[in-house]
């Protein structure tokens, strides 16, 4: 039966896919923060500022992300910057890092579709009200793009907790690298693949759902 | 990082050995989207279908495949791919490791082109498949010669730009043994210790390709693409740019 496996080795496939949550939730949450700064850089008034934003998101959109990783594992501890000194928590910490880095490039860039959909009118109304530059971003500007960037941003996600899988190319063992290690020990290459399969689609389907759901609650509400 | 490590990437021999490795990738890349397209083809008319035994597998298919990473799909043709086919080409056969990558990676791409495809066929007015029949056109025939054309044509962009992600995916086939050009990065700088040169030039030669490509599927001139296919488009975008 496919993913009786998965109760054979517990640690491998339950502590993995607790491992490829949390590596998605932290870097979800870094990609919202990159994804949101990097997005005021990009429609800010100095032009400067507004390549650092352009740099950063094609540098990290047309680069793979296991290059990323590899770099964050390999190339930073030579320059001497650790994420601990631990190894474990270290390539936990810097695939997580990754995640962020990398998404938070294409949450920029919906967050930046967002902000310029805001009406302009209101801005000028915020500006004339009195409002300072950073008081509009956060009483008008960035209350409208954040509900309006839910449903791609969900879409986002998705991609995040699938590329966790990466991870498994510097040594974290998440679900992928969990499924690997069963079948190396058990050569039951189908039953392991197969669970570490019902096991992503336990967290991916479920989140396809709710995008769907609130792509249309929220195309309605507008 | 030392100064003298630099210096390498001017070496001819070194550059070719990044040669090949890129000739590896580009490969990888052509043969995934060459053996994707006709399948995404036919998943995308598959779900479009009337009769529910061709549609639901062609759904099944599409959004199961859309919902795994790309990276266990590889790793998995890349431990069982021989296996798989010892029945059809007999019990010594051995699954090449570009095939198996390339394998891994058309399955995910199929599922993502199908979607796309789908999204420029639903998009086109409802008047170009009504007039087509009325004229006594057969249901093939106004494919090929009315709904097909405009279509596909309305999302090359869209396509070229799941093209620079198939590009960026192939850096995952080196996990399971092909020389492509991450993987022969890594084989050097395990040699000269020096991965931040290495990844920064590597990610340069991605950076250069993915760049002209995403670019210039930007500038495409493909007429107006109606707006819930741009919708359906920037959901694919989102959620399928894997790695």
């Amino acid at each position: 039966m496919p993913g009786a496996i998965a109760f054979q080795f517990p640690d491998l496939f339950f502590g993995g896919l607790w491992v490829t949550i949390q590596i998605s939730a932290l870097g979800l949450a870094g990609a919202l923060v990159i994804g949101t700064a990097v997005a005021l850089l990009r429609i800010s008034p100095a032009a400067p500022l507004r390549w650092l934003g352009a740099a950063y998101v094609e540098f990290f959109r047309n680069t793979p992300l296991v290059v990323q990783l590899f770099f964050l594992f390999l190339g930073l501890p030579l320059v001497g910057l650790r994420f601990s000194s631990d190894t474990f928590e270290s390539i936990f910490r810097a695939a997580a890092t990754g995640m962020a880095l990398y998404h938070g490039a294409y949450v920029a860039e919906v967050v930046r579709g967002g902000l310029l959909g805001v009406d302009k009118g209101q801005i000028e109304a915020a500006r004339s009200l009195g409002l300072s530059y950073a008081q509009m971003l956060r009483y008008v500007q960035l209350p409208q793009t954040f509900r309006a960037v839910v449903p791609p941003v969900g879409n986002i996600a998705i991609a995040l907790v699938k590329n966790t899988s990466l991870a498994s190319t510097i040594g974290v063992t998440e679900l992928l690298f969990g499924a690997e290690i069963v079948e190396s020990r058990t050569f039951r290459a189908e039953e392991s693949f197969a669970t570490a399969t019902l096991l992503y689609l336990l967290l991916t389907i479920p989140l396809g759902l709710a995008v769907n759901y609130l792509e249309r609650r929220l195309l309605v509400a507008r | 990082m030392r100064p003298d490590t630099w210096g390498m990437f001017v070496d001819p021999a070194i550059l070719r050995f990044f040669g090949q490795g890129l000739l590896e990738t580009l490969s990888i890349a052509a043969a995934s989207t060459l053996l994707s397209f006709p399948a995404g083809l036919l998943f995308a008319l598959g779900r479009l279908s009337r009769r529910a035994w061709i549609r639901w597998p062609s759904i099944a298919y599409i959004e199961a495949i859309r919902a795994l990473p790309v990276l266990l799909l590889i790793v998995y043709f890349g431990i069982k791919g021989s296996t798989l086919f010892r029945p059809l080409f007999g019990s010594d056969f051995d699954l090449p490791r570009f095939w198996a990558g390339v394998l891994g990676l058309s399955l995910y791409t199929s599922a993502v082109l199908a979607e796309i495809i789908r999204a420029g066929i639903v998009s086109l007015p409802r008047g170009q498949a009504e007039a087509a029949r009325a004229l006594g056109l057969s249901y093939a025939q106004s494919l090929r010669h009315v709904i097909l054309p405009q279509a596909l044509r309305l999302m090359v962009p869209a396509m070229m730009g799941q093209l620079t992600t198939v590009i960026k995916d192939t850096s995952l086939v080196g996990t399971i043994g092909v020389f492509e050009l991450l993987r022969q990065g890594r084989t050097i700088y395990t040699q000269f210790f020096n991965p931040i040169e290495v990844l920064l030039f590597v990610s340069l030669v991605y950076f250069v390709v993915c760049f002209a490509l995403s670019q210039g599927s930007r500038r495409l001139e493909v007429g107006r693409v109606p707006r819930i296919a741009q919708v359906k488009v920037q959901e694919l975008q989102l959620r399928d740019q894997a790695a």
